[in-house]
């Protein structure tokens, strides 16, 4: 169903959403910077700057508690977090990279463990995407066999349209039923050209040729050219739309505490730190080439996906300049023996 | 800052990215050195990045930009096990750059004949923020830069012949928002620090671009005991955070780069620079120009103030 819809009444969406209680999630200034997080009305939606972390937050936090603890003399008392709590939530103006990466994660959150935390809020939540128009060169979403008007992930997808509103097709029945609910702000789509869209300069890269030399070149002289520089931050994996590796602590006294499932990333030394002391990546080289091993090797051998929508935020983050765009290209253009 | 952004003269660093380069060359020809850790161009229109070179061929790889931000001191710390130490190694260093050296000698932590040092003349580098293609200006400037007194290192083994063109005169942002910040009350100004924190995500960025963090295993790191909490919550980025200014207190010399690397945007160095002030203050010292093997934390003179025994 392809459909218009004015600035004025997407914002009036919004705000309708909101008043009847649905969690609305889009990019706003958050103490000077802007991220993906629950608005209080359609005023703080800002459309022109891409977040500085990826929508997978609003499935999987920063940081949440999946349990709490107290103890009374002999008696242990459990309390697990009921995920039915959730709320119902609409995700809206979500980058092509950043809604992209979300059915990706499905794969690995609903694989053998079914993350019921991760699975909930995926359930409870529509994405609404929109097209990009902006680009600078750390994106690279062409190159990974992506577009700025990628509708891969969205329920809804919002094209912007010369002369203001939106362009809006629906990809789901989540998508449909928004607009169904609300059909008094939506149109017929009139004639009105879309906007230029963004035009990443990077060339598509061959990611089927990047797997095969990745297959054989676990040990190869090119991770210590690379990543000798790596300092070790996990700045890289946590900006990341698709990086998902997390670590669970309890936090608290003997008395009471709780238990929390937070961000982790493969760059820190303490990632893969033995309990015997012994650490089978113990220099930084090797941690860098996880990284690039997990998103274009092993997540295609499990799940036949790339682990990667070029947003380019790691690109423009690195404290040193690690760039895995041109990382992977110098991979492409590898002979394979 | 002033209103209208004016340009900063960055012509010098043409001739300078040559001189490093036949210096460089001659380093490895003459066999003085076994690796140089230098900048080179990486593929973002204007960007540069921290490069080891071991051979006089890669010599040509070296530059200097105004997008030659990093402080390469890091690579030279127990820390960074992946960097050889044996033999002399050369490293480009800006003046900030170099202070952070002089810290870690004074620690312990690098000998003087150990390093040929390249300093540059500097006149300013790009801020975190901008696009790395961005030209020079007091407004696209680090903030470092604004209040700098070390564009010339001194002491160096090598520095490139060029005249630095007169400097613009800057206002000091640091000190305009450090005297903002003490003319809060306490509560204002913890309310400030509280949302500043609260935008931390644990990645330790700041830690690991830091020279003077080369604990082997940082106190955050450890879990018996477990000092500080590991979550990006309220409760362990706020004792994160104060554990790593109390613990530059009177060695960090302003490199910023906590701050420029910070993906959250948290004004690091603004912790980092009040604590200097203090120090200046209390002890009139300022770390950076001359190897100390005590500073003024680590002993206790007579004429320390000890207003604070009641």
């Amino acid at each position: 169903m392809q459909k218009y819809i004015s600035e004025q009444n997407l914002n009036t969406l919004i705000d309708t959403l909101i008043a009847a209680g649905t969690r609305v999630v889009a990019p706003r200034m958050s103490a000077g910077i802007p991220l993906y997080e629950p608005l209080e009305n359609s005023a703080e939606m800002i459309i022109d700057q891409l977040p500085r972390r990826s929508a997978k937050e609003a499935f999987f936090p920063v940081c949440e508690e999946i349990m709490s603890y107290e103890k009374e003399g002999q008696q242990v008392k459990i309390n697990d977090v009921d995920p039915s709590r959730f709320p119902e939530t609409v995700l809206v103006g979500v980058r092509p990279c950043d809604a992209a990466a979300i059915p990706v994660l499905d794969a690995v959150f609903s694989w053998d463990y079914k993350d019921e935390f991760f699975l909930e809020r995926r359930r409870k939540t529509t994405i609404i995407g929109l097209a990009c128009t902006a680009a600078d060169d750390a994106c690279f979403c062409t190159a990974v066999g992506l577009s700025p008007a990628e509708t891969r992930g969205s329920d809804l997808f919002l094209t912007p349209l010369n002369g203001g509103g939106y362009a809006c097709q629906s990809y789901s029945e989540k998508g449909e039923a928004l607009i169904t609910t609300n059909s008094n702000l939506f149109s017929e789509l009139n004639n009105a050209a879309p906007l230029p869209l963004a035009a990443p300069q990077a060339d598509k890269i061959d990611l089927k040729k990047v797997k095969s030399w990745l297959d054989g070149h676990f040990e190869d002289p090119l991770w210590d050219g690379i990543a000798v520089r790596c300092v070790g931050c996990g700045a890289c994996a946590f900006v990341c739309p698709a990086c998902h590796c997390f670590d669970i602590v309890d936090e608290g006294t003997e008395k009471a505490g709780k238990r929390r499932k937070s961000w982790d990333a493969c760059g820190f030394w303490k990632f893969t730190h033995h309990a015997s002391g012994h650490n089978p990546r113990d220099l930084q080289p090797k941690r860098y080439r996880n990284r690039i091993m997990h998103k274009f090797k092993y997540y295609d051998d499990k799940f036949g996906q790339t682990l990667c929508t070029g947003c380019g935020r790691c690109v423009r983050i690195c404290p040193v300049g690690i760039d895995i765009a041109a990382i992977v290209e110098e991979i492409s253009n590898k002979e394979i023996s | 800052m002033p209103l209208t952004s004016q340009p900063i003269d960055t012509s010098i660093y043409t001739t300078i990215t040559a001189a490093i380069r036949s210096e460089a060359s001659r380093l490895f020809t003459a066999g003085e050195v076994v690796a140089i850790i230098g900048y080179a161009a990486a593929r973002r229109v204007g960007s540069a990045q921290p490069i080891i070179i071991t051979n006089a061929a890669d010599a040509e790889k070296l530059i200097f930009t105004h997008a030659c931000v990093n402080n390469l001191a890091v690579y030279l710390t127990k820390a960074k096990k992946e960097i050889p130490k044996t033999g002399k190694i050369g490293v480009v260093v800006k003046g900030c750059d170099l202070k952070a050296l002089v810290g870690l000698m004074g620690e312990s932590q690098l000998k003087r004949e150990d390093l040929y040092l390249i300093g540059i003349p500097c006149n300013g580098v790009l801020g975190s923020t901008v696009q790395p293609a961005t030209a020079l200006t007091t407004e696209s400037i680090a903030s470092k830069c604004c209040d700098c007194n070390s564009h010339l290192p001194t002491g160096c083994d090598f520095v490139p012949n060029v005249a630095l063109p007169p400097g613009l005169q800057m206002e000091s942002r640091y000190s305009v928002e450090i005297a903002r910040l003490e003319a809060l009350t306490p509560a204002e100004r913890w309310a400030y620090w509280k949302e500043q924190f609260a935008k931390c995500i644990k990645c330790y960025a700041c830690r690991q671009v830091c020279p003077f963090c080369f604990c082997e295993q940082c106190l955050c790191d450890r879990n018996k005991p477990q000092m500080v909490d590991t979550t990006p919550r309220p409760a362990g980025n706020t004792a994160w955070h104060i554990v790593r200014a109390m613990h530059l207190a009177g060695r960090c010399a302003g490199c910023a780069e906590c701050e420029r690397v910070c993906p959250m945007d948290i004004p690091l160095n603004l912790l980092n620079r009040k604590m200097a002030k203090e120090l200046k203050e209390l002890y009139d010292y300022e770390a950076g120009f001359e190897v100390n093997d005590k500073g003024p934390l680590t002993m206790f003179t007579e004429k320390d103030d000890q207003s604070f025994i009641k």
